[in-house]
């Protein structure tokens, strides 16, 4: 999943799998070495010794120091932001050089310029950085891929935060009790139990919405057949 | 073939109480058993039936219908049936298959058989419930008018005839879409067709395939209830067992008034069936299939006469949804007319609208393993659990609502179908209370005027089309729908929602 990041930054391997430790070492040794440059040589000593059982400490202080925001427990995720501060890096050094390569004018007009999303480039840092730190403000946790962050964001503000939600929000806001709802199978914990429920109104939600559009493109047909006729001299009581 | 004639106390040797409500019946009991049979009965239920078995063994066997218990082993002796013939609790004697029989057949088996007796006469009689926002307090001072309009909209009684416009190219077309017809030429909702079992439409059906004489009898048919048991009732919510299942369906308080309406496919279904009945003669020599009884007439599945008549009875259950689809329409004209207001005010949403007498196409969970069914349901209802994806999304955390018809002046229900149901019995549950008595019986022992008094006495206000048939449908003449809908929800298989109380009928 780190391919393209890991190309960019000229490093030997094509991907890697981020849950070999050794590979996370090597990795970590090569981007201080090769690319962030932090320490002074000497101090990257305790990096540097991989088999250590003392190495995920040193790590944690390199992390701190570099000032991520992520304390190091999500393995995925400080990966990501570590290759991404390399690459910033690099890219800072290098400037110059990618200056005539800049990718063909996009044109201002179609969809790209209605939607403003569509022209931002969610794996640039200043992006990330600017997404942790809402993501810290709203509270609400974070996704290695961006643009699904991005989305929670977006339904957050949208469901909740908006004035048309802020309107709203006292005829809805039913409290639900969970355990009257059945999951429809039991997975044997309490937690997962609630999780499957959850799932559950989630999809019957987006379920709803769809049975919901479509009775409104029935009732828009309607507009055009519909003639219901009644004739009382057809009708007869029977015996 | 000659059906075994024993002594009553060897009858009981093949019968065996599994538990409370719930009796086995053992192979052997009648000829070529492929399976067992299972029936759903309460101690009081439980006596009728081996009353009626009782009877049957004094007569030796001659003359009037097979018992019930009977009658469930013969269907279990069909080929490619699969799990159990299964009985419920308002069970009673029917031709070739009793009235709340269940049975299914392994559409993988090329020997098993499709039978009209397992749909019964009436192809997808059924029951439709409207929801109002109006309380009894609103419609008790005008109780009476609205009985009568709600008479003089729907054309009720043998030989009745509609009051909507139909032509043969007209007719065709309901045939072939079912609701979809009914939408589109504006007699329904949009809303219905959601709350509608197969939302209204068997897309199986093909016209083609009804014969020019059922369809001559349906066409003036169109919007009118028929007679026997069919009714259309105002009714108000009398308890509320599950108040969240409850709130699904927009019922909300004791005293909400709601509209049953129960009705099926009129003389087009009764045709469709006959002219079934003869070719599976015919096809069942051909392929020399082995009955117990002559009414079981059937064909294999696969065959010619078997597809023939699943292509004729789907058109005719279309036809069933067309025509509950109409007196909805003509009974929301009613309303509105009466309250002077619209429809839509008066909140009348269909809550939902079941099937009682079908055979349906099904995927079930047969010993661990996913199969393809043909579920016949003869007097009973399909009752699928929350979760499943062929019930609407309304009701998708509930379970299917069921509803449940009294007869004139008891109560009816509303229950929901169970994970229990799907597992014991193809997800079915029972129809309605079933008769105790046959209508000759009724007719020799019950004065019509007591019972009309009675049920003016109760506070109900009646509109009949032949007062002197109404001892037919009088209670005394049926099983007690309370015990019949208890034992349904102490099994598991179906669980109670609401119970609804009738204060005004319109019958044929």
């Amino acid at each position: 999943m780190f391919k393209r990041k890991l190309q960019a930054l000229n490093n030997p391997q094509s991907d890697f799998n981020v849950n070999d430790e050794n590979c996370w070492r090597n990795l970590v040794e090569w981007l201080e070495d090769q690319k962030i440059r932090f320490y002074k040589i000497e101090d990257r000593a305790d990096l540097r010794n991989k088999s250590s059982t003392q190495w995920p400490k040193a790590f944690v202080k390199y992390i701190q120091d570099l000032q991520c925001p992520l304390d190091g427990s999500d393995r995925l995720a400080v990966c990501d932001w570590i290759l991404g501060h390399a690459i910033r890096l690099e890219f800072g050094e290098k400037a110059q050089m990618f200056k005539g390569e800049v990718a063909a004018p996009q044109s201002p007009s179609g969809p790209v310029a209605e939607d403003p999303f569509a022209s931002i480039d969610v794996s640039s840092p200043d992006v990330k950085a600017g997404l942790v730190s809402l993501c810290s403000l709203l509270n609400i946790p974070r996704h290695v891929d961006p643009i699904v962050t991005l989305e929670a964001i977006a339904l957050l503000i949208k469901d909740r935060l908006s004035e048309d939600a802020q309107e709203g929000e006292f005829e809805e806001g039913v409290e639900v009790d969970l355990s009257e709802y059945e999951a429809g199978f039991d997975a044997k914990d309490p937690v997962l139990n609630d999780a499957g429920r959850i799932l559950r109104l989630l999809h019957i939600n987006e379920l709803r919405d769809l049975q919901t559009k479509i009775n409104e493109t029935i009732v828009a047909v309607q507009t055009l057949t519909a003639n219901p006729k009644t004739d009382q001299r057809l009708g007869k009581v029977g015996r | 073939m000659a059906a075994t004639v024993r002594e009553y106390k060897e009858e009981l040797k093949y019968l065996n109480k599994l538990s409370d409500n719930c009796w086995q019946i053992k192979k052997g009991f009648v000829d070529n058993m492929k399976v067992e049979g299972r029936f759903y009965v309460d101690s009081k239920l439980e006596k009728l039936m081996f009353e009626e078995l009782q009877q049957a063994c004094r007569s030796k066997g001659v003359g009037g219908f097979l018992p019930a218990v009977k009658q469930i082993a013969n269907v279990a002796a069909l080929p490619g049936i699969t799990g159990y013939s299964i009985g419920l609790p308002d069970i009673h004697s029917g031709y070739g298959f009793a009235i709340g029989n269940m049975a299914a057949f392994d559409m993988s088996n090329p020997e098993a058989v499709v039978s009209p007796g397992g749909v019964g006469f009436d192809i997808n009689c059924g029951v439709r419930l409207l929801r109002t926002n109006l309380t009894e307090k609103d419609v008790k001072p005008v109780k009476e008018q609205l009985a009568q309009s709600l008479f003089d909209h729907i054309p009720v009684g043998v030989g009745s005839k509609g009051v909507i416009p139909m032509g043969a190219k007209e007719l065709e077309e309901a045939l072939e879409m079912g609701m979809d017809w009914s939408l589109r030429e504006g007699y329904a909702w949009a809303e219905d067709k959601e709350h509608c079992e197969e939302y209204g439409r068997m897309l199986q059906a093909d016209p083609n395939k009804v014969s020019a004489r059922a369809k001559k009898r349906g066409l003036p048919q169109l919007g009118t209830l028929g007679a026997g048991n069919h009714y259309a009732e105002i009714q108000v919510v009398d308890e509320i067992y599950n108040d969240h299942a409850a709130k699904k369906m927009g019922i909300d308080r004791k005293g909400q008034v709601c509209l049953m309406i129960h009705s099926g496919s009129r003389g087009l279904g009764h045709q469709v069936a006959t002219d079934a009945l003869v070719q599976m003669e015919k096809a069942m020599k051909r392929d020399k299939i082995q009955v117990n009884d002559r009414q079981l007439a059937c064909a294999r599945i696969h065959s010619q006469e078997g597809q023939d008549y699943l292509k004729a009875m789907a058109a005719a259950a279309n036809y069933a949804w067309v025509n509950r689809s109409s007196m909805t329409f003509l009974t929301r004209q009613a309303f509105a007319k009466q309250f002077n207001t619209t429809p839509d005010d008066l909140d009348m949403h269909v809550i939902y609208d079941v099937s009682h007498n079908i055979a349906k196409v099904e995927e079930h969970m047969v010993d661990g393993v996913q199969k393809t069914l043909l579920v016949h349901r003869k007097g009973s209802t399909r009752a699928f659990p929350p979760h499943h994806p062929l019930i609407p999304v309304d009701y998708q955390m509930t379970g299917q609502p069921v509803l449940i018809g009294g007869t004139m002046g008891t109560c009816s229900y509303v229950l929901t179908g169970t994970e229990t149901g799907m597992a014991a019995t193809y997800g079915t549950t029972c129809h309605g209370a079933g008769r105790a008595w046959s209508r000759a019986k009724s007719r020799r022992n019950l004065d019509y005027q007591t019972v009309l008094k009675n049920l003016h006495d109760l506070g109900i206000s009646i509109r009949v089309a032949s007062p002197k048939l109404v001892m037919e449908e009088a209670p005394e003449s049926y099983k007690d729908v309370t015990s019949v809908v208890n034992t349904c929800h102490d099994v598991g298989i179906s669980k109670k929602v609401l119970k609804l109380r009738p204060i005004a009928v319109i019958k044929g």
